[in-house]
C-alpha cells in the first residue's frame, strides 16, 4: 500500500508539473499571437514615460527582437527560476506588483470560500431537514445562485447596505464589513456547485442502511447528520473545494473591480487595459500553480480520507463533473 | 384540469421511465421554454417588440422612471431602456450560441479523437484539456479577449475556448461508455468501421447528455459573456450588450431600474435555460 502510495504521489506530481509548464507556454502562445505590435506600442506610449534607454532595456530584456521561440524559452527559463520580469507600464518588477495585491485577494479569497462552505450547508442541510415544500425551495437555491451574475450580486448588495444601510463605505473598500461583502458577491455563485455536490452525497447516504440502523436505535437526525452523513460526504466536497479555486480566481477579477478593491484581480484589469504582457503572463501561470497544486494536494488526501478510493481513478480529468 | 389530473395517472401505470415527449413538462420547463422563445424573438426581430429607437433618445426625458410609455425607464440621452435591452439581445446571445458552438465543436473533436485513437494521442490530448482546466476559466477568457481586440465577436470566442476542456471530457467519457460496448464490438464484427461505430454508436448515444451540457453551457456563456461586456471587453456603446448596460447603468445611482432591468433580464433568461438543461436531465 505504501510503495502503491508513493508511485501514485509521484506520478500525480510530475503530471502537475506537466501541467504547469504547458499552461505556461499556452499562456505565452496566446499572449504572443496578439495583433499589431502591441508590446512596442505599450513602451512607447509617452504616458508610461520611459526613456529610450529603458525601453532598449526591456526589448533586449524579453528578448523582443528576435523570434517567438526565443522569447519563450527566455521566459519559461526565467519562470523556472522564479523570475517573473518587469512590468511594461509601471517598469516595476512583477513580483513586487504581484505580491503587493496578493494579501488583499487571499483575505477575500478564503472569506468567500468559508462564506461558500457555510452557504453550501446550510442549504444541504435545508434540503435535506426541511418539511417538504420549503425542501423543494431550498433544492432549488444553488440553480438560482448560478443564474444571477457576479456583478449584479456585487451591485445590489452595494446598493442596499452601504448606500440605503450604511453598513460600509465604498471609500473603504478594504474594512472588515466591505470585506465581509465583497466575499458574499464573491461566495454565492462559488457555493452552488459545492451545495449541488453535498445535496447528492446526503441524499445518497441517508438512504444507506447504517443511516436506517442508526435512526432505528434512537439517534436524532442532527446527530445523525454531524456523527454520520457529513463524513462521507467530505471527499466528494473535497474535490470540488478545491476545483472552486479557481472559480474564486477568476471571479476576483469582478468582484474587485465592483468594490474597488486593489488586489490580484484589479492588476488584472489594469494589465488587460495597459497590454501589459508579462504582468498578465504571470497572474494567469500562478493562478494555474495555485490551482494545480490544490487538486494535487485534495487527490494526494482522498485516498486517506477513504481507503476505498482506488489510487488510479483520482485524475484531475475524471473528477471534474459535467 | 381534471382530464390532465387522470390522463398523467394513466400514464404512470405503465411505470416506464419517463420519456421527454411523454405528457406535458412541468409548468416551470413551460414557462422557461416561453421566456427563451422571447428572448430568441427580440434577438431575430427586435423591432416586433419596440418601435423605440436604441441609439436616439429624448433628452427632454431623460432619467425617467419606468412608466407605461418607457417600461425599463429612460437613460441618461433619454433613450427608452427596453429598446435598448430587446435591440442588444441579438448580440448578447447570439454571441453565447457562438461560444457554445465552439465549445461544443472543438471538444467534441478532441473527445472523439482521445476516446477513439487511445494510446499518444489520448495522452497528448488529455494534457491539453488539463491545461485547459488549469487556467481559471473567467482568467483564460480575459486574456484571450485582451489578445484578440475588446470586441463582442471575441468576447464570444474567448468564452468558447474556456468552454473546450468540459466537451472534450464529456466526449471522451461518452466514447469510453460506449466503445467496449458488445453492439460495437458486433458491429466491428460485421466489417463497420471506426467511422461506423462513430456515426452508428456514439454519437446517437452520447447526443443527449452532449445536448444537456450544450443548454448548461448556453446560459452559462451568458453570464460569462455579460460580465466581459460589463468589464468593457465587449463591443463599445452605443451597442447595448446586457453587460454593458449595467455597467453604464450604475453610474446613476437615482436611477437604479437602468441596473436592475437589464440584470432581472440576464437573471431570468440564464434561470430559464438552466432549468431547461436540468429538466432534459432528467428526463430519461
Amino acid at each position: 500500500m505504501t510503495g502503491d502510495y508513493r508511485r501514485f504521489a509521484l506520478t500525480r506530481a510530475g503530471q502537475a508539473i506537466v501541467v504547469v509548464l504547458l499552461a505556461y507556454v499556452f499562456t505565452f502562445l496566446i499572449i504572443s499571437v496578439l495583433p499589431g505590435d502591441a508590446i512596442t506600442n505599450t513602451l512607447r506610449d509617452p504616458q508610461h514615460g520611459l526613456s529610450e534607454e529603458d525601453i532598449q532595456r526591456i526589448v533586449a530584456f524579453y528578448g523582443l527582437d528576435q523570434p517567438v521561440i526565443v522569447q519563450l524559452l527566455l521566459s519559461l527559463g526565467r519562470f523556472l527560476t522564479g523570475e517573473l520580469g518587469f512590468s511594461l507600464q509601471s517598469n516595476l518588477p512583477v513580483s513586487q506588483i504581484v505580491g503587493d495585491a496578493l494579501p488583499s485577494t487571499l483575505t477575500l479569497a478564503t472569506t468567500a470560500l468559508l462564506i461558500a462552505i457555510i452557504f453550501a450547508v446550510a442549504i444541504a442541510y435545508g434540503a435535506q431537514y426541511l418539511p417538504g415544500k420549503w425542501a423543494a425551495i431550498v433544492r432549488s437555491i444553488p440553480s438560482f445562485f448560478l443564474s444571477v451574475p457576479n456583478f449584479v450580486i456585487g451591485l445590489i448588495l452595494i446598493e442596499f447596505f452601504a448606500f440605503r444601510l450604511h453598513s460600509f463605505t465604498t471609500t473603504d473598500p478594504h474594512s472588515p464589513v466591505a470585506t465581509l461583502f465583497a466575499a458574499i458577491t464573491l461566495a454565492i455563485p462559488v457555493s452552488a456547485p459545492l451545495a449541488e455536490v453535498l445535496i447528492a452525497s446526503l441524499d445518497h447516504e441517508s438512504r444507506q442502511e447504517y443511516a436506517l440502523v442508526a435512526r432505528s436505535r434512537g439517534l436524532s437526525e442532527a446527530r445523525l447528520f454531524a456523527k454520520h452523513l457529513v463524513k462521507p460526504s467530505a471527499l466528494p466536497s473535497v474535490a470540488m473545494v478545491a476545483l472552486i479555486v479557481g472559480e474564486l480566481l477568476g471571479g476576483s477579477v469582478i468582484t474587485e473591480t465592483i468594490f474597488g478593491r486593489d488586489g490580484i484581480g484589479t492588476v488584472v484589469q489594469k494589465a488587460v487595459t495597459g497590454e501589459d504582457q508579462p504582468v498578465l503572463q504571470a497572474v494567469v501561470s500562478l493562478s494555474a500553480v495555485v490551482f494545480v497544486a490544490v487538486n494535487l494536494v485534495a487527490d494526494l488526501a482522498s485516498p486517506l480520507l477513504d481507503p476505498r478510493v482506488k489510487l488510479r481513478e483520482t485524475k484531475l480529468k475524471e473528477k471534474v463533473g459535467a | 384540469m381534471t382530464a390532465i389530473l387522470s390522463n398523467t395517472q394513466l400514464r404512470d401505470l405503465g411505470s416506464t421511465p419517463r420519456k421527454l415527449t411523454a405528457g406535458l413538462p412541468p409548468a416551470t420547463v413551460l414557462l422557461s421554454f416561453a421566456v427563451v422563445l422571447v428572448v430568441i424573438l427580440w434577438s431575430l426581430v427586435p423591432g416586433l417588440f419596440t418601435s423605440l429607437s436604441p441609439v436616439t433618445g429624448d433628452t427632454a426625458s431623460k432619467l425617467a422612471a419606468p412608466s407605461a410609455a418607457h417600461w425599463f425607464g429612460t437613460d441618461y440621452l433619454g433613450r427608452d431602456q427596453y429598446a435598448r435591452v430587446v435591440h442588444g439581445t441579438a448580440s448578447s446571445v447570439t454571441s453565447a450560441l457562438v461560444a457554445v458552438l465552439i465549445g461544443l465543436v472543438i471538444g467534441s473533436i478532441i473527445g472523439l479523437a482521445s476516446g477513439f485513437r487511445g494510446g499518444w494521442v489520448d495522452a497528448v490530448l488529455g494534457r491539453f484539456v488539463d491545461v485547459l482546466l488549469a487556467i481559471p476559466g473567467f482568467l483564460l477568457a480575459v486574456v484571450i479577449v485582451s489578445s484578440l481586440g475588446f470586441q463582442t465577436i471575441n468576447a464570444a470566442i474567448a468564452t468558447g475556448v474556456s468552454a473546450v476542456a468540459v466537451f472534450a471530457r464529456l466526449m471522451r467519457a461518452e466514447v469510453m461508455r460506449v466503445r467496449g460496448a458488445t453492439y460495437v464490438e458486433a458491429s466491428y464484427l460485421q466489417g463497420g468501421n471506426r467511422l461506423h461505430a462513430l456515426l452508428g454508436h456514439v454519437l446517437p448515444n452520447a447526443y443527449r447528455s452532449v445536448l444537456v451540457l450544450a443548454v448548461l453551457q448556453f446560459g452559462t456563456s451568458i453570464l460569462i459573456i455579460a460580465s466581459l461586456a460589463f468589464l468593457g471587453y465587449g463591443d463599445p456603446p452605443p451597442a447595448s450588450d446586457w453587460g454593458l448596460l449595467v455597467a453604464s447603468g450604475k453610474t446613476y445611482v437615482t436611477a437604479p431600474w437602468l441596473v436592475y432591468a437589464p440584470a432581472l433580464v440576464i437573471v431570468i433568461t440564464v434561470l430559464s435555460v438552466n432549468r431547461i438543461s436540468r429538466w432534459l436531465r432528467n428526463a430519461k
